[in-house]
């Protein structure tokens, strides 16, 4: 077998244009679903049973189905039940933000719950109503908090929007299949395809755990 | 040295004050009046309801029977099982921990300044300037921009002293402020404190620091059980206490500590 990955070299272009999809997918998914991901949190941490209900019943589904179905649902059976025609790029931006949803409002449940009772004690002895409370002192930690978790998940979106490939969205997956497939030259399209999700995750996770010891640092205090 | 300043009409008023936690009984019927000189240091066993006290005093907790009055004002009550805290009366006291209570994704200068301006609708130009002011006196004046995970126990404790004061409160609660702290840092913060007792301010002190409590206490109360044992000048108390049970509290604590 003689490998020859010059030709990695000449596809350079439309890898680029893969990879810019990935993360501009990555990117609005993340500030999209994050967005509704912290108001499904605060939702689930109402004292309103019918928003508790509702926001538990939508995380459990999105976390408890593949996120394969979700996306040709969202591909296939929503622009028949709204009657409209959807680009790709926007089928797949609805279907990953749903996902990521469900994904970071756990995130932001669980760092929401870390605020210590010590902290909101402090706010009461200083007279803060309770929407200062909230505003200026629980929010700010529970997100300085969920950062680092937040990065990871973004990181898993990065990887997991290759799934969008199988609805025919061009990221860098289908990008690197379709030029292995009609070059007859897998191995080195699909080596270089992994290493570049790699080459951008990998600094990534570092960051997550530099992140993680600085925040957790700060919050000690 | 101050009791000539001292004011004797009544600053707080607490009756028959009843608290439980479920079936333990914390507080059972305590009766204490303060006056506006009075300089306050509770002693007693751990356990012994001193936190409680404090934290009912600051509202922080519910009560299940009793009255507190503040400045003549009535203040905290029980009305059909439910706690009433007048909100206004509460804004005049202020309280410091054990634990480090700075908000810690906020900087000293912000620490202090979020409540006059979120409360008081002070401008932030202006607290700032009140904020550095009391930084310096305190000598934490380089601090100011610093974020509380960069201070030490002592440091942190001295802003959260300050940031209690930057509300011109007409009560201090100072529950065990020192007793998170290595010895070293102990007096940079019963310093600050001897500093406002100087000036008056009446205080509540729960302290296990007996030479501490001896020097800035007008009056020293034992409380144990859930109920006053004992109430008198800081001599007496300490030095020459009435009963039994306040006698072998001292007497263990003084072998503790000095
Ligand atoms: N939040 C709480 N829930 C249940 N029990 C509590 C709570 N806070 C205090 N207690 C109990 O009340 C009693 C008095 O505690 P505390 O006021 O902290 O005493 P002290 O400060 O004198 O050591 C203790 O028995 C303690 O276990
Ligand atoms: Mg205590």
């Amino acid at each position: 077998m003689e490998l020859d990955f010059s030709i990695v070299l000449r596809f350079a272009d439309a890898l680029a244009y893969g990879l810019w999809l990935t993360i501009r997918l990555t990117l609005i998914c993340i500030i999209t679903g994050g967005a509704l991901g912290f108001l499904l949190a605060l939702a689930r941490r109402s004292k309103n049973r019918l928003l508790r209900g509702a926001s538990t019943v939508y995380v459990e589904f999105f976390r408890g189905t593949p996120v394969l179905i979700q996306l040709f649902w969202i591909f296939f059976c929503l622009p028949i039940i709204l009657g409209v025609e959807l680009s790709s790029f926007v089928s797949g931006v609805i279907a990953l933000t749903l996902y990521t949803a469900a994904i970071t409002s756990e995130t932001f449940r669980s760092s929401l719950g870390t605020v210590s009772r010590e902290q909101i004690d402090a706010c009461v002895a200083l007279g803060l109503p309770a929407r200062v409370q909230v505003t200026s002192v629980v929010l700010p930690q529970a997100l300085l908090r969920a950062m680092p978790t937040l990065l990871s998940n973004t990181i898993s979106l990065f990887k997991e929007s290759s799934l969008v490939s199988a609805v025919g969205m061009a990221d860098l997956m289908f990008v690197g299949q379709n030029i292995s497939n009609n070059t007859a030259r897998p191995v080195e399209m699909l080596t270089a395809v992994a290493l570049i999700y790699f080459a951008v995750a990998f600094p990534l996770t570092r960051a997550v755990s530099v992140l993680e010891g600085r925040i957790l640092r700060k919050l000690a205090a | 040295m101050f009791d000539g300043a001292k004011d004797q009409t009544a600053l707080v008023r607490m009756d028959g004050l009843h608290k439980s936690f479920g079936p333990v009984r914390v507080l059972q019927g305590l009766d204490i009046e303060m006056k506006r000189g009075d300089r306050v240091v509770v002693i007693g066993p751990s356990g012994g309801g001193k936190s409680t006290l404090l934290r009912v005093l600051m509202g922080l907790e519910n009560i299940n029977a009793g009255s507190i009055s503040f400045g003549g004002q009535p203040y905290i009550s029980v009305k059909d099982g439910k706690t009433v805290i007048d909100p206004k009366v509460r804004r005049s006291i202020g309280m410091v921990f054990q634990h480090y209570t700075l908000f810690p994704h906020l900087s000293v200068l912000q620490n202090l300044i979020l409540a006059p301006c979120k409360v008081n609708g002070e401008s932030a130009s202006g607290a700032k300037e009140r904020a550095r002011a009391l930084l310096t006196r305190f000598g934490l004046g380089a601090k100011a921009d610093a974020y509380p995970n960069q201070l030490s126990g002592g440091q942190k404790q001295r802003v959260a002293i300050a940031r209690a004061l930057m509300l011109d409160p007409k009560l201090m609660l100072f529950d065990e402020v020192t007793s998170a702290l290595d010895p070293e840092l102990v007096a940079e913060v019963e310093q600050v404190m001897l500093e406002l007792a100087a000036q008056d301010m009446p205080m509540v002190i729960v302290t296990h620091d007996m030479w501490f409590a001896r020097n800035i206490a007008s009056r020293v109360i034992f409380c144990a059980g859930g109920v006053v044992v004992e109430d008198g000048p800081p001599e007496q108390v300490l030095g020459s206490p009435i009963h039994e049970r306040t006698r072998e509290f001292i007497n263990r604590v003084f072998h503790i500590r000095t």
